[in-house]
């Protein structure tokens, strides 16, 4: 049958790859099962058998694909400069369109719950009560990961949504307040328009806005992905830059046609600040931090450096942990839709943090941000770049000038 | 009891791939030819190879050797069907620090041993281009070579033992850490038989000491011929640098549009020239080196600054083959060797060659061996174009064995190689490698149809029958 939607991968895409290899060391996949099945190469050769049509669009062909983590390492690696991100999303739009029992499922989660504000409020709000009563260690194994990694929901604060301030010498600042991000971690989005307002920025957070749509476009549901996508690029259209606190969200974001070069992780705006004056430097020596790098910032953004000047502005020593910054296993519902590869990756990340002999933890995304705190428990500290750097201004006494 | 029962039995379900899709995925290496495999299974020790083997004798199938599936002549391709035996799950390493040598699994990357070694002040030398990805497996089995092998030899020479799996199920370790081992030099054998005389699953390695200082440089130039005049110049100085590449225009510019890192797009051919040793050596020769660059009219002469810069060098020659993918979707390249000597005008006549078919032609090469990699991008969907492709390769290969030349260099025979093997050796010579591999493999088993061209003995091997090439297949 092979290809059914418009969201397929191209022949050009696919054709990109001369499968020289040398994404396989890199996939945190194949690294776990030494399978060209399991591999970056595997993936776009079955892609190209469906183009070709040799294989067929079934339930074993999306079950390679559902094993992938989407981290996209593969890419910065490959000098065929193969799409694969965008190759793998339209594979996953194919599957949910000609795989049955998979369509349903997809758009209920994400056109329901993270286009729908009183969706994420009303669960945010149960999952809060939960965690206070301890009623979160009841929940199946399955999302265990998820419950037991989450913040301390509790007196964050009011929401970003909505907010307007800020001089704006600087220029105008988007933010995108996302889906979880502003229930779940509020601190993170407060902390940026707290920082950007300081750097000179008009911060704006419109009400209009909606979910960024990676998860959606992760999982297939193209249709949806594209209209929260519209609805975003026109909240956003008239601002210099448009902002987003999750790794996540601004990979998708910097993907739309619509924004152009305006969109950027929030380390790229604050370590851009930092370099320009805007924003201050510690003389303070607050010893050493662990720091993680999310996939989309490192891989899919190339993002390296931002995250590690804003450490060291705040006084932090930045300590490296793992040299090609392999997949933590979070990789948005993957802990819930392939467990054991999510907690094999998440051991591993989990070690390399325990032989640094460091307890605190910088990571710029918030599936990262859990995983990493399930998986070390208590004793560990873990928070976004901007907040460490935030706390450490704080300690200064220079926080609100 | 079926074959495919049998590996189940033997290895356990979860190690045996069978679905179409999935065995469409292992029916092809990193070259253009496509195989089929009937199976795929993943032994986790020589004892499951070992039963592999001998249900694949009991029902005459042919088995197939793979490791990461990065080799450039279709060995690990199953063009007569079979089992594919990967050899990833396959990957300890037990370093011997007191031998400075190391057992290592067949299934372990070539980068990830060198990565090992490096705490302990030691490195595994050869560096095939692919070493990020490629196992020691097929390090083995097709004696690669690498940049690096100038200086330190190919991956034979790093050989200290093997264990081997072979006809019968046989497991057998061969040679090991005695300087002079007696008798034969049985596993100087099994090195480059590209899987058709038994399957490796360990390896035990000469690890030799990291370089106490080195330099690496970029030299720029506005003619291929002047870049290879001066390998030459710098070999006859009585320097042998760790390495000496050569990438001409159109890769630099492919690498270039890739790596960003401010490469010599507009120079006609750049030298990659690495030399190692102590601070007071390696400063002296490069310096004859970039002497000798400027006076063969190098335009920049450029060296790393630190690690990081070098590592980026090297990133942009070992991805090259990677990059043509901008140009076109399949490639096709050469790996013959000729005489430093004749370099120059080897180098002539294969872009002469090329010209006059209208291909796209591209060069990275070791230039300091005379292992040439002229490489040419193409659609192969186009037969008219394969056509010519064909013909201009063996144009190509006719003008490197004119000039004193080898078939191969270092990514071994394989299929695409195969039926070039009667332009370099007579009949006797060819006859005598069956007879042995005869001898080695009675049943024929192991990679059928590889290496030696079809009726290079009198009669056809054991069980397995060569099948003609698909459609629309050159080699």
């Amino acid at each position: 049958m092979g290809w059914v939607t418009t969201e397929h991968p191209t022949r050009e895409e696919l054709d990109a790859c001369v499968q020289c290899g040398l994404c396989l060391p890199v996939c945190p996949t194949f690294r776990l099962t030494g399978r060209e099945t399991a591999s970056p190469r595997g993936r776009l050769h079955a892609m190209s058998a469906v183009g070709e049509g040799v294989v067929e669009v079934d339930e074993v062909f999306a079950g390679l694909l559902d094993f992938c983590l989407g981290c996209r390492a593969c890419e910065p690696v490959c000098p065929g400069l193969v799409p694969y991100g965008r190759a793998l999303e339209g594979a996953r739009a194919e599957i949910a369109e000609q795989v049955p029992g998979r369509k349903r499922l997809r758009r209920w989660q994400t056109t329901t719950i993270l286009g729908s504000r009183a969706a994420l409020r009303l669960g945010s709000l149960g999952l809060r009560i939960g965690q206070k009563l301890g009623l979160l260690r009841l929940t199946p194994a399955r999302y265990r990961r998820i419950t037991s990694g989450l913040r301390k929901l509790g007196g964050r604060g009011q929401p970003t949504l909505g907010h307007a301030g800020g001089s704006g010498e600087a220029g105008t600042v988007g933010l995108l307040a996302g889906c979880v991000q502003d229930e779940w971690f509020r601190p993170v989005n407060r902390t940026a328009v707290t920082l950007l307002e300081m750097a000179g920025h008009r911060v704006e957070v419109p009400r209009s806005q909606t979910c960024c749509g990676a998860l959606a476009a992760h999982d297939g549901k193209a249709g949806a992905a594209h209209v929260f996508a519209g609805q975003n690029e026109e909240a956003f259209e008239r601002y210099d830059m448009v902002v987003a606190t999750a790794a996540g969200c601004s990979a998708h974001l910097a993907g739309y046609e619509g924004l152009g070069s305006s969109a950027a992780d929030i380390t790229v705006a604050v370590a851009r600040a930092i370099d320009d004056g805007r924003l201050p430097v510690s003389e303070v020596d607050r010893g050493e931090m662990v720091i993680q790098d999310p996939c989309h910032l490192r891989h899919a953004q190339r993002v390296v450096d931002e995250p590690r000047r804003i450490l060291e502005a705040a006084g932090f020593r930045p300590v490296e942990i793992d040299p090609v910054a392999l997949c933590c296993g979070a990789a948005g519902v993957y802990t819930m839709a392939q467990p054991e590869a999510s907690e094999t990756l998440g051991n591993q990340k989990a070690d390399q943090v325990r032989s640094s002999g460091v307890t605190r933890v910088a990571s710029a995304n918030p599936g990262c941000e859990m995983q990493l705190r399930s998986h070390l428990g208590d004793d560990y500290e873990v928070a976004h770049p901007i907040e460490w750097y935030l706390a450490a201004l704080e300690e200064d006494g220079r926080g609100d000038d | 009891m079926s074959y495919l029962e049998a590996l189940r039995g033997a290895l356990g379900e979860a190690n045996v791939l069978e679905e179409p899709v999935e065995l469409h995925l292992f029916s092809k290496d990193a070259s253009l030819l496509r195989g089929q495999a009937n199976v795929v299974v993943f032994p986790q020790d020589a004892d499951q190879v070992s039963e592999v083997v001998k249900i694949a004798e009991a029902h005459k199938v042919p088995i197939v050797a793979r490791g990461a599936g990065t080799g450039l002549t279709a060995g690990a391709s199953p063009t007569e069907g079979g089992i594919v035996v990967v050899t990833t799950a396959i990957d300890s390493i037990e370093i011997d620090l007191e031998n400075r040598s190391a057992w290592v699994g067949a299934g372990v990357i070539n980068l990830d041993l060198s990565a090992a070694a490096a705490p302990h002040g030691l490195h595994f030398a050869p560096d095939p281009s692919s070493q990020s990805a490629c196992t020691i497996g097929g390090n083995v089995a097709n004696n690669s070579g690498g940049p690096h092998c100038l200086a330190e030899g190919s991956t034979t020479s790093h050989v200290l033992g093997l264990e081997v799996v072979l006809a019968g199920g046989e497991i057998v370790r061969l040679g090991g850490n005695a300087p002079d081992p007696i008798g034969l030099d049985l596993k100087g054998l099994i090195v480059g038989s590209e899987g058709t005389l038994g399957i490796v699953t360990k390896a035990l390695v000469r690890l030799l000491p990291l370089d106490p200082d080195v330099r690496t440089m970029l030299l720029a130039f506005p003619t291929v011929e002047s870049a290879a005049t001066t390998v030459s110049q710098v070999i006859s100085a009585g320097m042998v640098p760790a390495a000496l590449e050569l990438m001409d225009q159109r890769m630099v510019q492919a690498v270039e549009n890739w790596l960003q890192a401010g490469l010599p797009v507009d120079a006609a051919a750049v030298l990659l020239a690495e030399v190692v040793g102590e601070t007071e050596g390696v400063e002296a020769e490069a310096e004859i080196i970039a002497d000798l660059g400027r006076a063969n009219g190098a335009t920049s002469v450029e060296v790393a600054r630190d690690e990081t810069h070098r590592a980026t060098l090297w990133k942009g020659r070992k991805s090259a083959f990677g990059a043509i993918a901008q140009l076109a979707p399949d490639y096709y390249l050469h790996d013959a060797v000729v005489p430093r000597t004749r370099l120059v005008e080897t180098m002539s006549a294969v872009y002469e060659i090329a010209d006059r078919y209208d291909l796209t032609m591209l060069n990275v090469f070791h230039a300091g061996d005379g292992n040439l990699h002229p490489l040419v991008a193409f659609d192969a969907s186009d037969p008219e174009t394969n056509r010519k492709v064909h013909e201009a390769g063996d144009e190509i290969v006719a003008i490197c064995l004119k000039n004193g030349g080898a078939l191969s260099g270092e990514h071994g025979i394989g299929i695409e190689k195969r039926d070039m093997m009667r332009t370099t050796f007579t009949e006797l010579d060819l006859d005598a490698q069956a007879r042995l591999k005869e001898a080695v493999d009675p049943s024929g088993v192991f990679n059928p149809s590889k290496v030696l061209p079809a009726g290079s003995r009198c009669f056809d091997f054991g069980g397995v029958r060569r099948k003609e090439l698909p459609e629309g297949v050159w080699v």
